[in-house]
């Protein structure tokens, strides 16, 4: 460390057990509404929540609810066997839905694979949502249509294809030839988990965003685990800080406050839109849940730190200031759950029945016209799938 | 009609999961996603939501049980239809046996054993008021916990393979066109397409093709046997070159006369095939799994001691000479048996046997002397052997080398060892590091006995020398027991006197 202090020391032998939500060096993020609902004045921050309508205030609300009901089916279909793979946001919807608000739908978004509120918020349906993780599709949405990138399961890459993006629309006005379809003040907005910054590629990202100026906002969710490896084992130190190592501005955000989230992304994005240069957001979150369906978090993390996080839950505490502050009453709130019950059991219905994936169509995407290499391997793959024993039929869980 | 809810993948590639705790009953209620039962994968404890609402009718599998995925695990009667009748409940009961996978086979199961009687014991069962079918009952205890894995570890269950009833040829690149001779197997029948896929990636195959060289043919020289570009260059110019200097026929050339061609002309170093597959059994077998298993778990640690036996070597020709030695083999392991005995006398913690939280002592030492044999390496025991004299010992030496050699060691008599021999100079070696047999913690190596220069009182004089060495189990034994064991055996065999008491 260069200012001489020895470096706290956090062995990781020691890690479980251990509270994971005090970071070393700790930096206070960002909050307006306080766990228990009360709304704090800030004088950088307050004012973009005095502009939002009552209405905007509900939608917030939706889309959080939507994403809870939606993740709570998602789950359970993957326990009937209905989905290969699920990847809760349980407790990720305030960071979710707080930033994509901020933003405008015309900037594009480089999701990681759990950005389920972002996606619902930019109009991706459910049923699209799940293809993927039903593998009945390589991708269930036009990321073009909805200005939202395909799902990224390989760690960090999502950050470089933003960064190549955000040089594209440098380059484009540079040139003065924004296309048609492309907004003139467009910002990109690269998500990414905490884990997922100690890959090399999050590092070259920012390094080329910070060099050519790039209008990329860095949003990293800190659910403090990296399936079971906790936040502070890959960073002694807050992650906001690494922004200014590449040399540019980073905040850190409540992740369990909407408002806040909101907030701090509509002024990074704006500054962004202004000409800065790049901006990181660390939002402090919590994955309430498992990393994926294929994880069990009781074998790394305890119960206390579970149910410390479950008191600071971002939909009970934006809700409990909703209704205080008269913003929504609890018609409102029984309406959005029967909407969504329904919504739930529509999304069961369309995944029940999505088709697999047809083979044919995935040689036949390779090349835009007939090749030969590719229609010798594609009567291979169907001669080998032939060559197997018929099997019983399956006894389908869905009667 | 009854809808059944089939154990699903809950995981990423598992096969298999323990059914923990049920968390409804028969005739409960219950809605879509209601969590009817919790069970445990070599991942995590899950809990499992039901994609049925209604009434619930069985409960297939008991608490404890481990089924494979895919297996029926409860069955949903929609509300308001009443549970299965007498009629069409002995072959609801029957699917499951008929799912083979779901069933493990069971030790009492008799071959003729149709379905039908299954279906009929199941149904019997069922009369009775019984909640599991005939699957469950019979299905072995589950194994013993999975470690549990942190998270998404790796998957512990082994893949499950689709049987195939045909192979497919590796042709997986388009050569119309080319103007090259593609390979054909020898013997026909291509191997086993994944075995090919594995040994040599895609861009390698391609090459292979290219070059008109049978990748499967080939002897991978990368990592895990892995076949390089450079194998398949390598034999591609080898082709070439045969072919040029006429070693080898062209495909399909005429074979010139009937004269069998010699190992040297096939490029092979002796008649016979080019590779052969030998089938592991028996003494290579059990050999393979017992030095893995030792030198895998036991941290080795071997110590040397070079010796002047000479007058161990003179008591030898005395011996041989006595009458009442007539007929047994008097050999220098005799002496270092002898010795072995009185060291571990002075030794206990060498004759033990190492258990993680406890080691046991031997206060008795049963003696194994490594042997080869025409069918591999046996270890034949000598029991009780401190009970022995000098005399009883050549004796008891002399048959098990006989009943070694010529197979008749019986496995009681392999069994029990506490300290072994191995006499790597009969090989004309002088030393090596042998690998615990399991249970031991002493192994002795003997070397071979040769005429070397010695120092004996500030001359040079020629004397008879070995090495004695030996591994030991490093757990419980450290280097300075193990030096003072092996010097102890040492001064005896350069001392034989001190043999007597």
């Amino acid at each position: 460390m260069s200012d001489g202090r020895p470096a706290r020391r956090a062995s990781i032998s020691g890690a479980v057990g251990e509270d994971h939500t005090v970071q070393p060096e700790e930096v206070q993020p960002v909050q307006l509404l306080t766990p228990e609902g009360k709304l704090a004045e800030n004088e950088v921050y307050s004012p973009f929540i005095a502009e939002l309508s009552a209405e905007k205030l509900r939608e917030l609300y939706r889309y959080m609810a939507m994403e809870r009901r939606l993740d709570a089916e998602a789950t359970s279909l993957q326990r009937q066997g209905q989905l290969a793979l699920w990847a809760p946001a349980l407790g990720q919807e305030a960071a979710q839905v707080g930033t994509i608000a901020a933003i405008k739908s015309s900037d594009m978004v480089f999701p990681t694979y759990r950005e389920h509120a972002m996606a619902l918020y930019r109009g991706i349906s459910p049923e699209e949502l799940l293809t993927m993780f039903r593998a009945t599709r390589h991708t269930g949405w036009d990321p073009r249509e909805h200005n939202f990138h395909v799902y990224t399961l390989v760690l960090a890459s999502q950050t470089l294809h933003a960064a190549g993006w955000a040089m594209g629309i440098k380059q484009d006005r540079r040139t003065d030839s924004v296309p048609r379809d492309r907004a003139e003040d467009e910002i990109v907005v690269a998500c990414i988990g905490d884990g997922a910054t100690s890959q090399g590629d999050a590092h070259e990202s920012m390094v080329f965003a910070a060099s050519y100026e790039l209008p990329l906002l860095y949003f990293i969710q800190n659910n403090h685990w990296a399936i079971s490896v906790p936040t502070r084992t890959q960073s002694r130190g807050p992650l906001v800080n690494r922004a200014k190592g590449y040399g540019f501005e980073g905040v850190r955000v409540d992740g369990n406050d909407v408002l806040a989230s909101y907030a701090v992304a509509s002024k990074l994005s704006g500054d962004i839109r202004a000409g800065s240069g790049p901006k990181l957001i660390e939002s402090v979150t919590y994955r309430m849940g498992a990393h994926t369906t294929a994880d069990d978090p009781t074998k790394y993390r305890s119960s206390e730190e579970e149910e410390l996080w479950k008191g600071r839950d971002p939909i009970a505490r934006y809700r409990s200031w909703l209704s205080s502050a008269g913003h929504a009453d609890e018609g409102f709130f029984a309406e959005v759950d029967a909407e969504y019950k329904d919504l739930a059991a529509d999304m069961r219905k369309s995944v029940l029945a999505l088709e697999p994936i047809d083979l044919d169509r995935v040689f036949d995407t390779v090349y835009s016209e007939p090749h030969r290499q590719v229609e010798t391997e594609k009567a291979w793959l169907k001669d080998y799938e032939a060559g197997f024993a018929e099997e019983q039929t399956e006894a389908g869980t869905a009667g | 009609m009854a809808e059944t809810f089939n154990l699903p993948d809950v995981g990423e590639g598992l096969t298999e999961a323990e059914v923990v705790t049920w968390r409804t009953t028969v005739g409960a209620t219950v809605e879509v996603n209601d969590i009817v039962v919790e069970i445990e994968t070599a991942k995590s404890l899950v809990e499992l939501p039901v994609p049925f609402a209604g009434v619930v009718t069985e409960l297939l599998a008991a608490e404890g049980e481990t089924l494979e995925v895919g297996a029926p695990l409860i069955r949903i009667a929609a509300e308001g239809e009443a549970t299965p009748d007498a009629g069409s409940a002995p072959e609801a009961a029957a699917e499951p046996a008929a799912q083979e996978p779901a069933e493990p086979p069971a030790a009492e199961e008799k071959p003729g054993r149709s379905r039908s009687a299954r279906a009929k014991k199941s149904a019997a069962q069922k009369r009775e008021g019984a909640e599991r079918d005939a699957a469950a009952r019979e299905a072995p205890e589950s194994p013993a916990q999975n470690e549990a894995l942190v998270g998404s570890g790796p998957k512990a269950d082994s893949a499950v393979r689709r049987t195939r009833t045909r192979s497919t040829s590796p042709d997986l690149v388009d050569l119309e066109g080319l103007d090259i001779a593609s390979p054909a197997p020898a013997g026909g029948g291509y191997p086993d397409i994944a075995d090919i896929v594995a040994r040599a990636s895609p861009p390698v195959r391609a090459l292979a093709k290219r070059l008109g060289v049978a990748v499967w043919e080939l002897v991978g020289s990368g990592r895990n046997g892995q076949i390089t570009r450079d194998d398949v260059e390598r034999q591609a110019r080898q082709k070439l070159e045969q072919r040029a200097s006429g070693q080898v026929p062209a495909p399909g050339a005429p074979a010139p006369g009937r004269r069998k061609t010699t190992p040297e002309e096939a490029g092979l170093l002796y008649d016979g095939p080019r590779e052969e597959n030998i089938q592991v059994r028996g003494v290579r077998k059990a050999t393979a799994r017992n030095v893995t298993a030792s030198a895998t778990t036991v941290p080795h640690v071997s110590v040397f001691k070079e010796v002047d036996v000479t007058r161990t070597m003179e008591l030898r020709q005395a011996l041989k000479n006595d009458p009442s030695y007539a007929g047994l083999s008097v050999s220098p392991m005799l002496f270092a048996a002898k010795a072995i005995i009185w060291a571990a006398r002075r030794n206990p913690q060498v004759n033990a046997t190492w258990h993680d939280t406890h080691y046991t002592l031997r206060n008795y030492l049963n003696l194994g002397i490594a042997a080869a044999t025409p069918r591999g390496l046996v270890v034949p025991v000598i029991h009780e052997a401190h009970a022995f004299n000098t005399r009883g010992l050549a004796a008891a030496l002399t048959q098990l080398t006989i009943d070694a050699r010529e197979g008749r060691t019986t496995p009681g008599e392999m069994q029990g060892g506490t300290v072994s021999i191995t006499n790597i100079g009969s090989l004309g070696l002088d030393s090596g590091t042998p690998i615990l047999p399991p249970g031991q913690a002493s192994i002795v190596a003997l070397g071979a006995v040769r005429k070397k220069p010695w120092v004996v009182e500030g001359q040079i004089v020629p004397r008879d020398v070995m090495v004695i060495g030996g591994s030991f189990d490093h757990r419980l034994i450290d280097g300075d027991l193990a030096g003072r064991f092996i010097s102890d055996v040492a001064a005896v065999m350069e001392q034989p006197g001190l043999l007597i008491d």
